[in-house]
């Protein structure tokens, strides 16, 4: 076992976990004193050299490594914390190092000024930390904590400007659909709990599939496995359950850059495809048809937006669905490959993007315009300002479309490919899938064509202002030197030699998905011909429309504004989910105080009028008892009285009836 | 004197010490409430630590712990027998933990009780009588010295909530006693009968014993609740489960479950902060811990078969529960039904007769006993401030107060189940022992379970809806700028009390064990005492 | 014919007369009266009943006693009368009431 500097790989990984904790943790405690992002940003270049040359090296291409310590007993069970390496978790703790360690040098220049600063580097090693967890848990109990830690954390970044109103109501949404979602992992882990008495992965998967012996056709096996994609279609952001993702962009870019695009949404995907082997068919088709019911419809609202940030937004989510559908069809090590380039470009892009809102928001301030600095509409021509970041932008939007020479290129087409190969083996209906994700890989070079264009062709709205005097900066080099460092990942010979074929890359390589479809020489030639050649000649429709200004359709175009609006979703959430909920729990309010506390309040006036009653019989019955005796004896007293009252014709009175009744007595008798 | 007797006992010697002092050293009384309730816990503390965590109890007295037996009264009544009552007090896995939840919680209330101005000699000898009565039920071992401990703590609450409360004090006083009460006095009734149906092993007579009322082979046979061959009913309902349904009333009025449930709002909004920290970290636990002490333990034949209903019953809880919160608008009364939502996992889990179930649910009565004590008290800080409750009244605090917000976005997280924090093993482990029990057949079947879990979803839902309502955003307060210079951050007095309940929080979240250990063998136990008869 | 019947009705008729105004009147005189009125009857009836003793004529010579002794009587209560009335200046019985306890 290779070790670096005589760390055990274990050891090595705790180390990554947790430097980002401490960071947090001393950040935390020091408070305001602290805004240089020092400590955080140590932790994060620490753990990136201990994550690539002590977790990374030595276990790739090795056998898995794991060690776990008791955690407590429950009943006669003891639950575990440990870690647990392979190459799928020490690929996806590497891949977080070296997305976060750009993000957390661009955040120096990014977040400078900002009020709160001290707050987010706390809040972004807290999220560094929780993710990092999360990769390397050796069971899913563990995972599931780190799951929900990552929500947490993504909730305290997203609000991190409180006192923005849309913010706090994105932070909200956001962690509340993830609960949704964390629901679902909850019952997926319960299930296999109950069924399989360990929640342990090393001991319920290996390489190649489960240990334990389950029966993939059982019921609860389907529940489990939809159950788990429920979890992680939350948090990968799917269909339907994608809509807090666009909100989610409320954030500073940088958070953006990183969470929502290349770390958090991808634990989703992440997870899937460590519980890989307890799917079934029935689960991977639904995954499948919702990963590309996904990218279908985020690539048709990217269309519409004109929100730089929400267009990206769209983009991620479409490349989820991608990845999900990687997945469904069995090739879950491409889509792990589409994930690790993926969370390169997309992090560039966002980076870009904010490099310019950053820009433009200066303008904003300086030339006191009351413009939103990321609406698409107010850019333009940007490229003559800003060389270097758009040298990096096009770079990432090349390999987002999947144009040759670059990573995207590779990983696009290992999924498309293997889709084609995929349904070509089932037959029937199936092929509508990969039809769609062509359809879709077509979409997403278009409107990542029509950013590009809008942002920085044509002629810039505001250049009186910068012809008077204000400046308009490139980006600084603390942005750059980041932004270049993703660019160079975003080309293909980080990932594999060869030019066009994916299966030599060294990610696909390693990860063995074990099901393969017969493989389709046609397909490896003609879909990579058709993806380019579509690409170009979208690149050319969105030349003519948005530079060449020749906008085929109108300003108030239905369809467009459908895609804007993205599909009424929010506001059918809104309607049917939030004011139902609320309007239910306010029904439940008034039951419980009129007919639930309405029993209590009757039965206790059944209560006080049975006292009434009471009262009456106790006072006019019982009572009257008492009294009736009490004048009869009064009465009879009163009667009596005469005989004592000195008047002689009463006792003369008396006298006589005396002797009348003695006369009767003795008459009768 | 043994320790646990010293532990009980302990606040009424608070309680005169307070009671034969002039008025003129007022402020001397609630330092002598602090140092002995402080004391009550360090000393709860020892016993904890010094517990045997491999002895089960629940119905074997030698597994018993700090065991003390007196005999109390005894008389011979001539033809009708000797009337035997004992002072039985012990504890076991069940009970240690929830006596050092208690005096952690009296402490905290103590704390909080700190500016009473009005009558302090009368709520803090109030105050010390009702922590004794706490302390006695979860000890008691004998039926009748555990009525007489149930009762006395009605009394000081009354009291409490009376005279020291808010707007409705006489109305929610007076409800909740005569609620309660009704409860207690049809207990008395089966404890009668209990009485009469068992027999002290030893010495032949009739017995308040409840571990002889634990074992079959203590009753004598045609007697009420005999266990064997019992063909008494009442209204055509076996009396056993009649014992069991009135015993499980008396208990399910103090958890609370729905529909038994509206006292709680009326008595928590009602009452002073200290006694909301107390009625909701204290009281409601009575209630569980009843349904397991005396239900399950005395009736275990029954329990199997009715935990369908009990469970049905908690998910009903859960769900109705949160739901009313969520419509809400008094700070106060969206705690309180929180409150009622949360021991619907406890019921849940104890009606799912599994290991994980019941473990699951004992831990949540202890994390919802400190958070909800922390819940109420952060409530009071905003109260004592500005005397308005009214969610709608505030927004953007955390510009005003940020480290108040701290705390109560740490506590509203902690109390809606984040890993990390100690609800969230609870529920969790509630729901997952839900689920499994379809497996080991104990009868809740999954669909409850499930159930059960929309209940972590809509805690989320009310509770982040009202941090963004009251906390984020932009100022806008319903005082304007007068509530503004009242709105103080916290100061050291609520700090100190906030800190340790959020820490342990935190601390439970991360080292379940420090619980678990002490649980495992009394929860096996039970689950082994129930298991014939499923 | 007259009967017994009758005499012992028409004396019945006096003695009830005379009770009457013993017990009813507000006059002492009139009580004296009725007494009178109560001990003629009663001479009456002796009279009537005379008829069967034709051997020592009993009931003529009871009826002189009677007439004689109720003589004796009005005279012992008229001073008595005059007596009580020099005292109580009233001769209405029922304002004469100083016997009663």
């Amino acid at each position: 076992m290779n070790t670096f500097l005589h760390i055990s790989p274990v050891t090595a990984s705790i180390l990554v976990t947790l430097l980002p904790l401490f960071a947090c943790l001393v950040q935390a405690l020091i408070g305001k004193k602290s805004i240089s992002g020092n400590i955080a940003l140590v932790a994060i270049i620490a753990s990136t050299g201990i994550s690539l040359f002590g977790v990374f090296l030595p276990i790739w291409n090795e056998t898995t490594t794991l060690q776990k310590w008791a955690w407590f007993t429950i009943g006669e069970r003891t639950l575990e914390v440990g870690i647990h390496l392979n190459n799928l978790t020490v690929l996806m703790q590497l891949l977080v190092c070296i997305i976060s360690l750009p993000v957390h040098i661009y955040s120096r220049a990014y977040m400078k000024n900002d009020e709160g600063i001290h707050r987010y580097w706390m809040y972004l090693s807290l999220f560094c930390f929780a993710m990092l967890g999360l990769t390397v848990s050796i069971n899913l109990l563990q995972l599931y904590i780190f799951w929900e830690l990552v929500g947490f954390a993504s909730y305290l970044l997203i609000g991190f400007w409180f006192t923005k109103e849309t913010a706090v109501q994105a932070n909200k949404k956001a962690f509340l659909i993830n609960r949704i979602g964390d629901i679902g992992f909850l019952i997926g882990i319960a299930l296999v709990y109950a069924h399989c008495g360990t929640l342990d992965l090393s001991v319920l998967f290996n390489q190649t599939g489960t240990q334990i012996a389950i029966d993939k056709n059982a019921t609860w096996v389907t529940f489990a496995g939809l159950a788990f994609f429920l979890g992680a279609m939350a948090k990968s952001a799917q269909f339907p359950l994608h809509v807090w993702l666009p909100d989610a962009m409320e954030g500073p870019t940088s958070v953006s850059s990183l969470i929502h695009a290349a770390t958090m949404v991808a634990a989703g995907i992440f997870l899937l495809c460590t519980v890989f082997p307890l799917f079934n068919d029935t689960v991977l088709l639904v995954v499948s048809i919702i990963g590309t019911l996904t990218a279908l419809s985020a690539a048709i609202f990217a269309l519409g937006q004109y929100d730089i940030k929400k267009v990206l937004a769209f983009s991620t989510i479409s490349q989820l669905g991608f990845m999900m559908v990687g997945v469904g069809i069995g090739a879950w090590n491409a889509a792990m490959f589409h994930l690790t380039t993926h969370a390169f470009f997309k992090c560039l892009l966002f980076l870009c993007a904010g490099a310019v809102i950053h820009e433009m928001a200066h303008l904003k301030a300086k030339a006191k315009l009351d413009i939103d600095p990321q609406d698409l509409r107010h850019l333009g021509g940007l490229r003559h300002f800003m060389p270097k970041t758009f040298t990096c932008m096009v770079v990432a939007s090349l390999s987002l479309a999947g144009f040759p020479f670059t990573s995207g290129y590779l990983s696009k087409d290992s999924i498309v490919i293997t889709a084609y190969e995929w349904a070509n083996h089932l037959g029937g209906v199936y092929v509508l899938i990969p039809i769609l994700l062509t359809i879709v890989s077509l979409l997403t070079a278009f409107y990542i064509g029509r950013l590009i264009f809008k942002t920085f062709f044509g002629d810039f709205k505001y250049r009186s202002y910068i012809d008077e005097g204000i400046v308009f900066h490139e980006a600084p080099s603390l942005m750059l030197v980041p932004m270049f460092f993703l660019a160079a990942g975003s080309l293909f010979p980080l990932f594999g030699i060869s030019l066009t074929d994916y299966h030599s890359a060294w990610i696909m390589q390693t990860l063995d998905a074990g099901t393969h479809s017969p493989i389709l020489a046609q397909a490896h030639l003609f879909i990579p011909i058709l993806l380019t050649g579509g690409a170009i000649l979208g690149w050319f429709m969105g030349w003519r429309w948005y530079v060449k200004q020749k906008y085929p359709l109108s300003e108030n175009n239905r369809f467009v504004h459908f895609a804007y609006k993205q599909g009424y979703l929010n506001e059918f959430n809104e309607h049917i989910f939030v004011r139902g909920t609320t309007g239910l729990s306010r029904i439940l309010y008034t039951f419980d105080r009129y007919v639930v506390d309405g029993f209590t309040k009757l039965f206790s006036w059944l209560v006080r009028q049975l006292s009434v009653v009471a009262y009456w019989f106790d006072k006019h019955i019982v009572d009257g008892i008492v009294n009736l005796l009490a004048g009869t004896m009064y009465y009879i007293g009163h009667l009596v009285r005469h005989v004592q009252n000195g008047q002689l014709q009463t006792y003369l009175g008396f006298a006589l009836t005396i002797v009348v009744l003695g006369l009767l007595y003795l008459l009768i008798k | 004197m043994g320790v646990l007797s010293i532990l009980i006992f302990l606040p009424l010697v608070a309680t005169l010490l307070i009671l034969v002092l002039p008025l003129s050293a007022k402020a001397t009384f609630k330092y002598i409430a602090l140092g002995f309730t402080f004391l009550q816990f360090g000393l709860s503390l020892y016993l904890y630590g010094n517990f045997d965590a491999s002895l089960g109890g629940i119905h074997q007295l030698e597994a018993y712990q700090y065991v003390e037996q007196l005999a109390w009264i005894r008389m011979d009544l001539g033809a009708i027998g000797k009337l035997e009552i004992d002072y039985l007090v012990g504890v076991d896995g069940i009970s240690l933990p929830l006596i050092v939840l208690s005096t952690l919680v009296m402490l905290m209330g103590v704390g909080a009780s700190w500016n009473t101005e009005k009558s302090p000699k009368g709520y803090f000898a109030l105050l010390m009588v009702l922590n004794t009565a706490v302390m006695g039920i979860f000890s008691a071992l004998d039926f009748f010295l555990f009525y007489v401990f149930y009762e006395v703590m009605l009394l000081p609450l009354y009291f409490l909530i009376g005279i020291w409360g808010g707007e409705r004090r006489e109305y929610a006083a007076i409800k909740f006693f005569i609620y309660t009460l009704l409860g207690s006095v049809l207990m008395l009734l089966v404890i009668v009968g209990l009485y009469f149906s068992v027999i002290n092993p030893t010495t032949g007579a009739h017995t308040f014993n409840m571990l002889h009322m634990m074992n079959p082979a203590n009753y004598v046979d045609g007697s009420f609740f005999a266990y064997i061959a019992n063909y008494h009913e009442v209204f055509g309902i076996p009396a056993r489960l009649i014992g069991f349904i009135v015993l499980f009333f008396a208990f399910a009025i103090k958890v609370p479950i729905v529909p038994l449930h509206t006292w709680l709002p009326d008595a928590h909004v009602e009452a002073p902060t200290p006694v909301s920290i107390i009625l909701a970290g204290i009281l409601l636990k009575i209630g569980g811990y009843g349904i397991i002490r005396v239900c399950y333990s005395i009736f275990p034949d029954i329990a199997a078969t009715t935990n369908w209903w009990l469970a049905l019953v908690g998910v009903v809880s859960i769900l109705y529960g949160a739901l009313n919160a969520l419509a809400q608008k008094d700070l106060k009364r969206m705690i309180a039904y929180s409150s009622v939502s949360h021991m619907g996992f406890v019921l849940l889990g104890i009606a799912s007769l599994t290991a994980e179930g019941v473990s699951g649910a004992m831990f949540q009565m202890i994390s919802h006993g400190f958070l909800s004590a922390a819940l109420f008290f952060l409530v009071g800080v905003l109260y004592d401030r500005v005397h308005d409750r009214y969610i709608y009244s505030f927004r953007g605090l955390a510009s005003l107060t940020p480290k108040y917000t701290a705390y109560v976005a740490i506590a509203f997280f902690a109390s809606l189940g984040l890993p990390g924090f100690s609800a969230f093993i609870g529920e969790a482990f509630v729901i997952i022992g839900a689920f499994n029990a379809e497996s080991m057949a104990t009868g809740v079947p999954r669909w409850m379970a499930i159930g059960g879990s929309l209940g972590i979803l809509l805690s989320a839902v009310y509770l982040l809806w009202t941090l963004q309502r009251m906390f984020f955003g932009q100022v806008r307060l319903k005082g304007g700028l007068a509530w503004q210079e009242a709105l103080t951050d916290l100061n050291t007095r609520e700090q100190l009390i906030l800190f340790p309940a959020l820490a342990l929080a935190l601390l439970l979240g991360i080292m379940p064990s420090l619980i678990f250990g002490n649980l495992n063998a009394s929860v096996l136990q039970l689950i082994d005492l129930i298991n014939p008869y499923l | 014919m007259i009967t017994l019947t009758h005499f012992l009705v028409v004396s019945a008729c006096i003695f009830c007369i005379g009770l009457y105004a013993v017990l009813a009147k507000r006059n002492t005189i009139m009580i004296l009266v009725g007494i009178e009125l109560m001990i003629n009857a009663a001479i009456l009836n002796f009279v009537a009943f005379g008829k069967y003793d034709k051997v020592n004529y009993g009931g003529q010579v009871f009826a002189i006693f009677a007439i004689v002794l109720a003589a004796a009587a009005v005279a012992v209560g008229l001073a008595i009368i005059l007596n009580v009335y020099r005292h109580f200046n009233t001769i209405n019985p029922q304002n004469i009431h100083e016997l009663k306890d």
